[in-house]
């Protein structure tokens, strides 16, 4: 499956390629702007998913938006770095355990070897 | 009184300054602590994953699992995070435990059975306690793994030792 890999913070995660609709760069796109917990995009109220606070991690000085789009919703999520897209099997992707988790919605269903780390898959059928 | 007896083997470690242990016919492997993924939105007491063997094996931070201290000061960690991981196999899914010191369990310990009297020393509760043992003048409590792992959240199953016919668990976990 083909993944983007993102970095938020310290923390280093792969979003499904499929769910994300476009990458915003604040500094490019100047429809773009925050309020409150949302993100305003072209006139569009969006809810803005806070992974770095969900992970502990400071928000970097110059994030980019990914506009992660599903059947039900459209999200915002913030990241530190957009990388790359990889075609990774899915096969060498480990389903992690739901009993890990504090509530039913999750936010990664899966981890993967990508070098020196594992790499988090997010879970889009969980936040979208 | 303290009974002596010629235990079961048990895999003991630490846990903080505790002495804790697990039976060893749930442990599959003791490695040192590989690097172990945070995982947004877990349980506080799961420190994270790692991958083992391709599976995604989640790794238990007894320190952070604050029922299991009665006292909390008993899991103060030193600072330093624990330096190996015990790999268990626990019905159908595998787990890690963090601990620190870990070695073999065996022969001759004294039995001071189980209660508020034994384990209130040791600073853990005595609901996940199956037994308190001591080793040269060190205290070594027998986890219940019934219990332990039930309360964090593992599914419940039977270890596969305890599973084959005819055959009981020899540390009674």
């Amino acid at each position: 499956m083909k993944l983007l890999m993102v970095s938020v913070g310290e923390g280093r995660y792969a979003v499904p390629a499929d769910a994300v609709a476009q990458i915003v760069d604040p500094a490019l796109e100047s429809d773009f702007h925050l309020e409150d917990a949302e993100a305003v995009y072209r006139g569009e109220r969006l809810p803005l998913l806070d992974l770095h606070e969900a992970a502990g991690e400071r928000r970097g000085p110059s994030p980019v938006y990914l506009l992660l789009e599903g059947a039900r919703r459209r999200v915002v999520i913030a990241v530190d770095g957009a990388e790359a897209i990889r075609e990774v099997p899915a096969g060498d992707i480990a389903p992690l355990p739901a009993f890990i988790f504090a509530r039913p919605r999750r936010s990664f269903r899966g981890v993967f070897s990508d070098g020196r780390d594992p790499r988090l898959v997010l879970d889009e059928e969980g936040i979208l | 009184m303290s009974d002596v007896t010629t235990g079961p083997r048990l895999i003991g470690f630490r846990v903080g300054s505790a002495g804790a242990a697990l039976p060893i016919g749930i442990v599959r492997e003791v490695t040192e602590r590989p690097r172990v993924v945070r995982v947004p939105g877990s349980h506080e007491f799961v420190s994270g994953v790692v991958l083992h063997g391709g599976v995604a094996l989640p790794v238990y931070d007894l320190r952070r699992f604050e029922p299991l201290w009665s006292r909390p000061d008993a899991c103060a960690p030193p600072g330093a995070d624990a330096g190996h991981l015990i790999v268990c196999d626990w019905g159908e899914v595998a787990l890690g435990v963090l601990g620190d010191r870990v070695d073999l369990v065996e022969e001759a310990v004294a039995d001071e059975g189980r209660g508020e009297s034994a384990t209130a020393p040791y600073g853990m509760s005595e609901a996940y306690v199956k037994r308190v043992l001591r080793r040269d003048g060190e205290a070594i409590v027998l986890l219940d793994t019934d219990r332990l792992f039930a309360s964090l959240g593992v599914p419940a199953a039977q270890p596969r030792a305890r599973r084959r016919d005819g055959e009981d668990d020899p540390a009674g976990g």
